[in-house]
């Protein structure tokens, strides 16, 4: 399925689900894995992202994750998710500081 | 495709007859395919000829064959035998015979184990217990 | 039977269906972790029990019937937040509890948890009947004409695993009061009930079609006296006509007010009139003898108070200004000599709405047993109350709430916001409710200015699905998503008494950033305008909204 997407100078797009068994946000690194941390998420081309999203979706069983969809990104040293939600997904609710995602894990 | 069984059917019909949809059957006819949104009054008193009626349900959760199958037991006094048919999963079979389904039709290869279960999961219904039905 | 409270109390069947629910469950996770179940075919069943795939993680609302629940349960639900979560829980606007970082796989394990104190998530989502909602004053209320409970404990057990309800087009919710002070909303509801004692047993109002969402509609007197014997024969006609008739082509055009809006109120009652002239009327008979059996299971409290208890209040409010304040926003008579009703607002100044704390729920516990005949329930505005309380006893309750921080007087006062969770957790929302509120309850956190500004309900929705029930907020503020920033809109003049309405939009959507002030210019506005002993919707009615848009817009 193809959506359309906008994507803007300079921004690129990411790989995002869930995980199945305890729900957590995860981003799909270079190595096809699912990783808790943005900061390692495998930064995409327009061109090559759909392929990646056709593989990670048919293995989403395999890999126990859920609801496989794209991010549009600024990359950067860490890439920060365009829209307020996605930030929200990557680093945590803004009302409790406490729970911020560890970039670093 | 295969058939199983929810309960001992009231009057199971024979295996051989022609299943005609809902729209194009005539004085005739014996078995009859629903579509959800058929209102089953109009049946009116074709239904006494009819052996088995299917309802069917185009995804699980669209409940409306739900409603038909118990109609006809309740409203209309059908008799004969109520199939299900369609995109159906073992969790609603306790459902299924409660609204007057005797029995689904599965694929081949599919896994009866869980609809044994789902069967036998909940002896007591909150709806007995209030002295529905 | 456990602490004599105002619930249901579970018998051996009611256990083991719940052993039996459990272990379905527990069989459906096991199946969609081999792939026998796809994603779509599992979240309709794990939704049904109350587990919600969410922004962060899974979230799990556990059910609290009618919103009554006893100091053990409370205890449970505490350990449960301690335990499975990070710590808190959160009240919802349907009298229910829900937890934000719950694992798919500890589920089962949770759902033992709470069986083991006769709780369950049972229909607190999905397309199906949910969790009944109820007046949370019921049996103290001095204005009630009659205790709607134990009908709304029948129609718990009528709608739980329905065999013909439970695959409906879309979610249904009914409410039922026993005030003529409707504290339910009944008008907006899928069905809404206003019980009152009869001649020959309870009658009962019925309205149908209410709702907020992205269509609200204030819901249209179906019938105005169903008799106790026919209650469940009429809720399954009117749920048998939409189940059949409801559209399924598009989700936001499935709830039953759609249907209704599309018959009109008099042919959707000439269809639900058709059904029950097919039905056995023998077969849908709620006997006297199954009402009573039920309503034996409700333990009655001795509520006799100490013949000085209204004295010693009196005396008591004349000696403590704060205390007195407390007393006029956050209770409520009761028709018990020497006992009152008291609301506790989880609304700190600066807080989240609803959220509450596993200490805080282990001492509203302990602060139930201690006053309340260890009974709690849960409001429709996210607050708990303790529905018995001796006068003579109030002031130490309200110190003791004071000390775990919920002490503040502000029910249905400004700071009492109701706000959906918005886009910190939410996978729908389009903006943050959440710190909007938190903003506003600080600005206006002085109890004593919130009594100056007297009744004034602000709700906020961070999306179009209303779950803030912004419509019905005299103040409505509903986030919309601008080209991925936080924008919001402010409606005003919603009420969900039985002047039911909703709000009318004030105009263009103004950003995050402005709303707080924005708020408060148009509070500023009421203050200075208002004539002596009006409340904010009467100066509203007596002016127009001109002033108020006028002050809202005024930077801009």
């Amino acid at each position: 399925m193809k959506r359309a997407i906008r994507i803007g100078a300079g921004e690129a797009l990411v790989l995002t689900a869930n995980r199945l068994l305890d729900g957590l946000i995860v981003w799909r690194d270079a190595n096809g894995s699912w990783q808790r941390s943005i900061a390692h998420a495998a930064i995409l081309s327009p061109e090559e992202y759909e392929s990646a999203l056709d593989a990670a979706t048919k293995s989403a069983q395999n890999d126990g994750v859920v609801g496989v969809y794209e991010v549009v990104v600024r990359p950067g040293a860490i890439a920060a998710p365009v829209s307020v939600r996605e930030r929200i997904r990557a680093f945590g609710p803004t009302v409790h500081p406490q729970f911020a995602t560890e970039l670093n894990a | 495709m295969k058939q199983f069984d929810l309960a001992p059917a009231r009057h199971p019909a024979p295996a051989s007859l022609e299943i005609i949809p809902v729209a194009e059957m005539t004085e005739t006819t014996r078995a009859i395919r629903l579509t959800p949104e058929f209102d089953v009054e109009t049946l009116g008193t074709a239904l006494d000829h009819l052996d088995l009626i299917i309802v069917s349900f185009p995804i699980f959760r669209d409940g409306r064959g739900f409603t038909q199958a118990r109609a006809l037991r309740e409203y209309y006094g059908f008799a004969g035998e109520i199939r299900a048919e369609g995109h159906l999963i073992p969790d609603q079979a306790q459902f299924l015979r409660t609204c007057g389904v005797d029995c689904v039709l599965l694929e081949d290869d599919a896994d009866t184990t869980p609809w044994l279960k789902a069967l036998s999961l909940f002896p007591v219904t909150y709806q007995t217990r209030l002295g529905l039905r | 039977m456990n602490a004599p409270v105002g619930l249901y109390q579970y018998q051996t069947a009611d256990r083991e269906f719940l052993a039996s629910r459990i272990a379905e469950f527990e069989g459906q996770v096991q199946r969609r972790l081999s792939g026998d179940l796809t994603e779509d075919e599992f979240k309709p069943l794990r939704l049904m029990n109350g587990l919600y795939l969410q922004l962060h993680a899974y979230m799990l609302r556990v059910a609290i019937p009618y919103g009554v629940l006893d100091s053990r349960q409370m205890r449970k639900l505490a350990h449960i937040a301690r335990r499975y979560d990070r710590d808190y829980g959160h009240f919802t606007t349907r009298q229910n509890i829900q937890f934000n970082w719950i694992k798919l796989e500890e589920t089962p394990e949770i759902l033992r948890q709470l069986a083991d104190v006769d709780m369950h998530a049972i229909q607190t989502s999905g397309n199906c009947i949910r969790n009944v909602t109820c007046d949370q004053f019921a049996g103290a209320a001095a204005d009630e004409l009659m205790d709607p409970r134990v009908h709304a404990e029948i129609l718990r057990q009528w709608s739980t695993l329905h065999p013909e309800f439970t695959f409906l087009p879309r979610k249904f919710k009914i409410a039922i009061s026993g005030s003529p002070h409707d504290r339910v909303a009944a008008r907006f509801h899928d069905i809404g009930i206003l019980a009152r004692p009869g001649e020959n047993g309870p009658l009962f109002r019925i309205f149908v079609g209410g709702g907020l969402g992205r269509t609200p509609l204030v819901g249209h007197e179906l019938f105005d006296s169903v008799p106790e014997a026919d209650l469940l024969m009429t809720l399954e006609a009117a749920l048998r006509v939409y189940n059949a008739y409801g559209r399924r082509d598009n989700i936001y055009k499935a709830r039953i007010k759609i249907l209704v809006q599309a018959l009109g109120i008099d042919g959707y009652r000439k269809a639900v009139e058709h059904e029950l002239s097919l039905m056995n009327p023998e077969h849908y008979r709620l006997d006297p003898e199954t009402v009573a059996a039920i309503k034996a299971r409700f333990a009655a409290p001795d509520l006799t108070a100490s013949p000085d208890a209204e004295s010693r209040l009196k005396a008591d409010r004349q000696n403590d200004i704060a205390f007195d304040r407390w007393v006029r926003s956050n209770t409520h008579p009761h028709f018990a000599p020497g006992r009152i009703a008291v609301t506790v607002s989880i609304k700190p100044a600066g807080g989240i709405p609803g959220d509450a704390t596993s200490d805080q729920l282990d001492r509203l516990a302990d602060l139930a047993d201690q006053f309340s005949f260890g009974e709690l329930r849960i409001t429709h505005l996210q607050n708990v109350v303790l529905a018995h309380v001796a006068q003579d006893r109030l002031l130490k309750l309200w110190q003791a709430l004071n000390a775990i921080g919920l002490g503040d007087a502000n029910h249905e006062l400004i700071g009492d916001i109701v706000a959906c969770p918005g886009l910190d957790y939410c996978a729908l929302a389009n903006a943050r409710s959440i710190p909007i509120a938190q903003k506003l309850s600080a600005r206006f956190g002085d109890n004593a200015l919130q009594e100056e500004i007297g009744k004034l309900r602000i709700n906020i929705s961070g999306c179009i699905n209303a779950c803030g029930h912004h419509h019905v907020g005299h103040i409505g503020l509903l986030g919309v998503d601008k080209r991925g920033e936080e924008f919001f809109q402010i409606t005003l003049g919603g009420r969900d008494d039985a002047l039911s309405r909703t709000g009318d939009i004030l105009g263009a959507a103004l950003p995050e950033d402005d709303m707080v002030d924005a708020i408060a210019r148009i509070v500023d506005r009421y203050l200075s305008v208002r004539e002596k002993g009006e409340q904010f919707l009467d100066t509203l009615t007596r002016l127009g909204d001109a002033p108020f848009k006028e002050a809202a817009y005024e930077t801009v």
